[in-house]
């Protein structure tokens, strides 16, 4: 990108011809790492699909050039456009909800002309983030009261937005985006505590009132599975017998019966896990966690060594919402959260949820980069 | 670039921020110890039960059905093959639109309301998912061609090839060979627990005839094999397979080109034929006319066929007449003129004066001669046994069976196989009523009159028989009483089959073994006795047979015989006026035997034809059973039957003197 526009001073030339690339290698290593897995697990489970394939890797490139565009990013023009970009994010949503195209029952694709079709909502999960960071950070934290309940909006309006879109799951995502973005910022925790008991007794009047029948369904399941093992069941007991059957060292690659077979109910995407825990075992399973706990681990140091609140909390906000997506996912594939429809990061198909994610390492370079600075300068 | 919050706390700030972060990190590790615990929990702790529920689902132990044993006519035609056929089956759960999808399969093939029918009770029914519920059997190339081009546009439709039962020669095995059709519930019910796993993947079974009785050769030994299935039940590959032992093919004594001869010589009418092979009892040609297409039960009659089948109550091509009673008229005089001589009532020599009617002792009823409906009336003079046959005097017999009584009448034709069901490999044939004393109180519960002694003696009143009884006493007087079973199945694999069973009936004994010869001369009679200047001294059948084929170059033996359909009262019997319907006209019988009296070659054959209503036994049954007599000598065997003039001029004088 073209870094003159918004340069402060010096020679423009050395300036460039000086800087190098903000890029953070080890980061870097592991969404790659990430990346081949999610390849190879979408291989299986496709039953080697070269052009599925293909598609991935050229989305999954596609990211990877967004993320190192992103990263050269300067943190405070982001900063400084948060606002912007939020209020764009909106309108996008609001477009979505006025000529949105439905895909697997979520309408939630944008197809406008002259560009690929892609999902408004799934920009949402960072550019929330970003939004409330910007806003929490321009006044002293912990955030008072009224300024959590703006922020409470600030989130509230796009996951409801996206809730209209009939995507529960991203609508979550992003409201719990919102949601770490306060708990980082200070947030009372006794207001947390007591909003989350509101939570719970809300529940039951939401099962009982609101919910869809699907939804229901999900829910029993989860309790039972085998209360309608052909039925509403029928995903989470495929799913459990494929990871239960890999064993430790699983059934090999390409080798997964209940992938190769497809009794893992949509194997490409939200269960992809499923495939890889079949075909690679609990040693695979493990080495995949441990990928994401490598990734969760150095996201959250740039948290830390981050110099401002503002990049601080973004990038908790982003580090953290990827680690919830990735637990969400696994947890429900193995049965210990009812069927969320959320995809794995990284691993599963997707195209404009993997070009976010993306972005979303893309502003952690940036703001690694941008803290890198900061000590130069207080040196 | 924080210099307007210059009063901010930056550091308390950072310390809040990383306490969250700790916060943060102590439930991410709880989080994290939860994935970790439960992934053990499904990977190590039931890997075991896992792994079974994995190869359950994907496992299958599946049935490989025996190919079905062919069946040979004795020529080595093929009377019943297995052809591969295509079906038409849908995976409701692989298609979108059932309805639109049918629509345009009407367009593809012939759908008719009950193929539609038959598929949505199918698929009413509890059935596995993703399996396959046929929808049509046998398509046509064509409509092989049409779905094949026009598949991918529809989901779940496929064609599936199969062997199917295919009966080449259709109607005219139809009665004899059977067929097989779908199993159902009742006859799977009936199969005890081994024979149950052996039908596990056979669909069809023998339903009448050959294929019924056979069923435990033909069907053969069922194979298994375990597959893989994906989860739409698609089998994805064999891993272990067990071969099926195909049924055994099996060889009758059935000749495809005399049962052609024997429907082509019935011509119109209905009826049947049994003809017999006298030195083995093998059956050569067994027809029921009108037949029917038994490939149409094979591949699931539709209701229209089979309600047409069944309600045509005139024709009635599902019964068979060959294996079904009638009365058998004269054709049984030849056995009641053997009992006479055997039990030594009559003679050569006696003779009785037939006026042309008979009166019991003491009663007023005349029974009358009434094969005979001319208008010249009387009867046929001072009349021998001899002439009792080739004449069929009724009254003669009327005597004799008086004479007799009932007691000898049914003891002495039961050893011709009268009343019983002799054959080794029919059991689905009747016995026909052999009557007697104890019969008519068990089934009536009236005592026996001597009036109906005298119905008896022409094969009338009580007295029923099958068209395969009477061949089967033709050939005991062919073989000079020598009992042979009759059977349809010659050999299996090559070896001739052995009936344990066959020699549990014994032979016919004669006081005089010349008594055989007598009678076959007297039936000799029947079809060569020539006209003479003698009134009423020629063969009842010479004119349509003898007479007909000057050329005619061996001696056929038989006896014609007219029964009566309905009571209709004797005195207007005789009346020449009585319009009767058709279908109350006399059947029409003929009993033979062939060559009668050679002296070289031995009867090759012995036959019954049944001529439903067809009024006449001498004119209409007898050239019937001529042809097929001819066919079978002449055409199929073709016997050398000239035989020396010496010996010729002997054969001839027999017939004439």
């Amino acid at each position: 990108m073209n870094s003159r526009s918004y340069g402060q001073a010096a020679a423009p030339q050395g300036r460039w011809a000086g800087r190098s690339l903000n890029v953070d290698i080890g980061l870097l290593f592991i969404v790659v790492l990430l990346s081949i897995f999610g390849l190879a697990a979408l291989y299986s489970a496709s039953d080697g699909d070269s052009a599925l394939i293909q598609r991935q890797a050229a989305i999954t490139g596609l990211g990877v050039v967004a993320m190192l565009v992103v990263a050269q990013l300067d943190l405070r023009l982001v900063q400084r456009f948060a606002l912007h970009i939020y209020l764009g994010g909106l309108a996008l949503l609001a477009l979505v909800l006025a000529f949105g195209v439905e895909a697997n029952g979520a309408r939630s694709w944008l197809d406008l002309p002259g560009l690929p079709s892609f999902q408004p909502s799934e920009l949402m999960k960072f550019v929330v983030p970003g939004m409330l960071a910007a806003y929490l950070a321009s006044q002293p934290l912990p955030p008072r009261f009224p300024r959590i309940l703006v922020a409470g909006l600030l989130v509230l309006l796009p996951a409801g937005l996206i809730v209209l879109q009939n995507d529960l799951g991203t609508a979550m995502l992003v409201a719990m985006a919102g949601f770490f973005v306060l708990l980082l910022a200070g947030m009372s925790l006794r207001l947390i505590a007591f909003g989350g008991l509101l939570a719970l007794l809300a529940s039951p009047v939401w099962f009982l009132f609101y919910a869809q029948e699907h939804q229901k369904n999900r829910i029993r399941s989860f309790v039972d599975p085998y209360n309608d093992p052909a039925g509403a069941g029928y995903n989470i007991i495929q799913s459990q017998i494929a990871i239960g059957s890999g064993g430790v060292t699983g059934k090999g690659f390409g080798e997964g019966d209940q992938s190769r077979l497809d009794f893992i109910p949509e194997s490409h995407t939200d269960f992809i896990f499923a495939v890889i825990a079949e075909e690679f075992g609990l040693a695979g399973a493990l080495i995949l966690i441990g990928l994401f706990a490598l990734l969760l681990w150095r996201g959250l140091r740039i948290a830390v060594n981050a110099g401002d609140m503002f990049a601080r909390l973004l990038a908790g906000g982003i580090v953290l919402i990827v680690f919830f997506n990735v637990y969400v996912n696994m947890a429900m594939v193995i049965g210990l959260l009812p069927v969320i429809g959320l995809p794995l990061p990284l691993i599963s198909r997707g195209g404009t949820a993997i070009v976010a994610f993306f972005i979303g390492f893309g502003l952690l370079m940036s703001i690694g980069a941008d803290s890198r600075k900061g000590a130069a300068r207080n040196r | 670039m924080t210099s307007r919050w210059k009063f901010r706390d930056h550091e308390a700030e950072g310390r809040m921020f990383n306490r969250r972060l700790n916060l943060v990190l102590f439930f991410i590790f709880l989080m994290l110890a939860t994935l970790v615990v439960k992934l053990v929990d499904l990977q190590v702790m039931q890997y075991e039960y896992f792994a079974a529920r994995s190869d359950g689902n994907r496992l299958h132990v599946q049935y490989v059905p025996p190919e079905r044993g062919l069946i040979y006519d004795r020529a080595g035609a093929l009377i019943a093959d297995n052809t591969p056929v295509y079906s038409l089956t849908i995976v409701p759960e692989e298609v979108d639109d059932l309805e639109a999808t049918l629509d345009y399969l009407a367009g593809l093939v012939s759908l008719d309301a009950d193929d539609i029918e038959t598929f949505d009770d199918q698929l009413r029914r509890s059935r596995v998912p993703y399996s396959s519920v046929p929808l049509r059997y046998v398509l046509t190339e064509e409509e092989k061609y049409r779905v094949a081009v026009n598949g991918h546009r529809m989901p779940g439709v496929r064609m599936e090839p199969q062997l199917m039962r295919h009966y080449p020669f259709a109607d005219l095995t139809a009665h004899a060979v059977g067929y097989v059709s779908h199993i159902n519930q009742q006859e799977l019910d009936a199969l005890d627990e081994t024979e149950f796993e052996n039908y596990g993947g056979t669909t069809h079974i023998g339903k009448t005839g050959v294929e019924r009785t056979y069923e435990h050769l033909l069907h053969g030994q069922v194979g298994y094999e375990t597959v893989e299935k994906n989860n739409r039940g698609r089998v994805t590959r064999v891993l272990e397979r067990t071969e099926a032992i195909r049924g055994r093919d099996i060889v009758l004594h059935l000749d495809y080109r005399l049962q052609q001869v024997a429907v082509e010589a019935l011509g119109d009418y209905r009826g049947a034929v049994v003809a017999i092979e006298p030195a083995s009892g093998g059956i050569l040609a067994m027809v029921s006319k009108p037949g029917f297409d038994p490939n149409l039960f094979v591949t699931g009659i539709s209701n229209r066929d089979y309600s047409a089948l069944v309600t045509d109550e005139i024709n009635t091509p599902l019964f068979d007449r060959s294996t079904n009673p009638y009365p058998p008229g004269s054709t049984i005089k030849p056995v009641l003129g053997l009992a006479g001589l055997h039990f030594g009532h009559i003679d050569y020599e006696f003779t009785i004066m037939d006026p042309g009617w008979f009166r019991l002792p003491g009663v007023s009823y005349r029974w009358n001669n009434w094969t005979m409906r001319t208008a010249i009336g009387g009867g046929h003079g001072e009349t021998d046994l001899r002439k009792a046959i080739y004449q069929s005097s009724d009254t003669f017999f009327y005597q004799l069976g008086h004479t007799m009584g009932i007691d000898q009448i049914h003891d002495f034709m039961s050893l011709f196989g009268f009343g019983d069901n002799l054959a080794l490999d029919i059991n689905y044939a009747r016995t026909g009523v052999l009557p007697s004393r104890d019969w008519k109180m068990e089934t009536r519960g009236e005592p026996w009159y001597p009036g109906d002694t005298i119905n008896s003696s022409i094969g009338q009143g009580y007295m029923w028989a099958t068209p395969l009884q009477l061949a089967t006493a033709a050939a005991v007087i062919a073989n000079e009483g020598r009992m042979v079973r009759p059977r349809m199945l010659k050999s299996v694999a090559g070896e001739l089959w052995d009936f344990p069973e066959q020699d549990s009936v014994p032979d016919v004994l004669l006081e005089d073994p010349d008594y055989w010869r007598y009678m076959r001369d007297a039936m000799t009679m029947v079809v060569h006795r020539p006209y003479s200047n003698v009134f009423r001294d020629y063969g009842t059948a010479y004119e349509y047979t003898a007479r007909a084929d000057p050329d005619m170059n061996y001696l056929l033996a038989g006896k014609t015989g007219t029964a009566q359909v309905v009571g209709i009262d004797q005195s207007i019997r005789s009346s020449e006026d009585i319009r009767v319907s058709d279908l109350n006209k006399d059947h029409a019988l003929f009993i033979a035997f062939a060559p009668a009296a050679h002296p070289v070659i031995a009867p090759r054959i012995a036959l019954a034809v049944f001529v439903e209503n067809g009024e006449s036994g001498s004119a209409v049954a007898g050239p019937v059973a001529k042809r097929i007599s001819d066919a079978w000598l002449l055409d199929i065997l073709g016997l050398d039957l000239e035989v020396e003039p010496a010996a010729e001029s002997t054969a001839a004088s027999r017939v004439s003197e």
